[in-house]
């Protein structure tokens, strides 16, 4: 189905033929099923949960089918229903206290940390060294770490690259907000990979 | 242009990586990169550290069954409407 056909239809039709609706939906929508998903496994963490979410983002933006003005950009519109579920989805007030003390996570360094602790003193990379010790699953636990209002803008950065206009679209949020949360939640996950280092004893990083 | 502080510099990060900075503030960053090698230092692993995480988040495909299930769903619901 072209792109014109979609747009001229005339807004009367839809209602006569629901049948027809679905199958306009399903032809345009389920293509990015892969895609959706994708993301959605990057919000949740779960195979199942992400599931649940790409079937409960489907659901409602057929509900909504009727309200896209330009169905060539549909993937970013379904992506726009999915953050938005998955933000509020999980919004708890136990998760947003989980950041801490903003003043002092603003200030924390993972690379002034490892810099001061110089954990491989013969590598001449410390840094990616570093960081190349994390096996998969601990950096996954990390992102999963991050409060939804933090990981869901990161996790659409990562993998949409959106600019920060598109993404205070998508989460219906000023700029300024998308800018704060995607700079807290990259401090969020720098602490909780030293966290994670200091388990596992790539550091002691003693007093922190 | 306004020089800035490694502490003003590195609270732009993020905003630069991104490609969130035009103007004024893109400019007076780059003149400090340009001239300190700590905060290009820094920058790098900013940049390295999104590389990192970006490339160990999950990569799964759909389960066979999920097109079926979303099917079925939107099928239930034009039933019920």
């Amino acid at each position: 189905m072209s792109d014109a056909a979609v747009t001229s239809r005339p807004p009367d039709r839809a209602a006569n033929e629901p049948a027809d609706e679905r199958r306009r939906f399903e032809t345009l929508a389920l293509p990015h099923l892969g895609h959706v998903f994708k993301v959605a496994v990057r919000l949740t963490g779960r195979v199942e949960d992400a599931e649940d979410l790409v079937q409960e983002t489907y659901i409602k933006a057929f509900g909504a089918f009727s309200t896209l003005r330009e169905p060539e950009r549909i993937r970013a519109w379904l992506l726009r229903i999915l953050a938005r579920l998955a933000v509020d989805r999980h919004r708890s007030p136990a998760r947003e206290l989980a950041v801490g003390d903003l003043a002092q996570l603003d200030r924390f360094s993972l690379y002034d940390l490892i810099w001061d602790e110089d954990p491989l003193p013969y590598s001449d990379h410390l840094h990616r060294d570093f960081l190349a010790q994390f096996p998969d699953e601990e950096v996954r636990r990390a992102l999963l770490a991050l409060p939804e209002a933090y990981r869901v803008p990161l996790v659409l950065l990562y993998t949409e690259d959106l600019s920060y206009r598109d993404l205070a679209e998508a989460l219906g949020c000023p700029v300024g907000t998308v800018m704060s949360r995607l700079h807290r939640a990259r401090k969020i996950l720098e602490r909780e990979l030293w966290q994670c280092a200091k388990r596992r004893g790539f550091v002691r990083g003693h007093g922190t | 242009m306004t020089r800035i502080s490694c502490e003003q510099a590195v609270q732009q990060f993020f905003a630069y990586l991104d490609r969130g900075l035009s103007g004024e503030p893109l400019d007076d960053l780059e003149a400090h990169l340009e001239a300190c090698l700590a905060c290009c230092d820094r920058l790098a692993f900013s940049r390295q550290l999104d590389a990192f995480v970006k490339s160990r988040m999950p990569d799964d495909a759909a389960p066979a069954g999920l097109e079926a299930r979303v099917r079925q769903a939107l099928g239930r619901l034009a039933t019920e409407t």
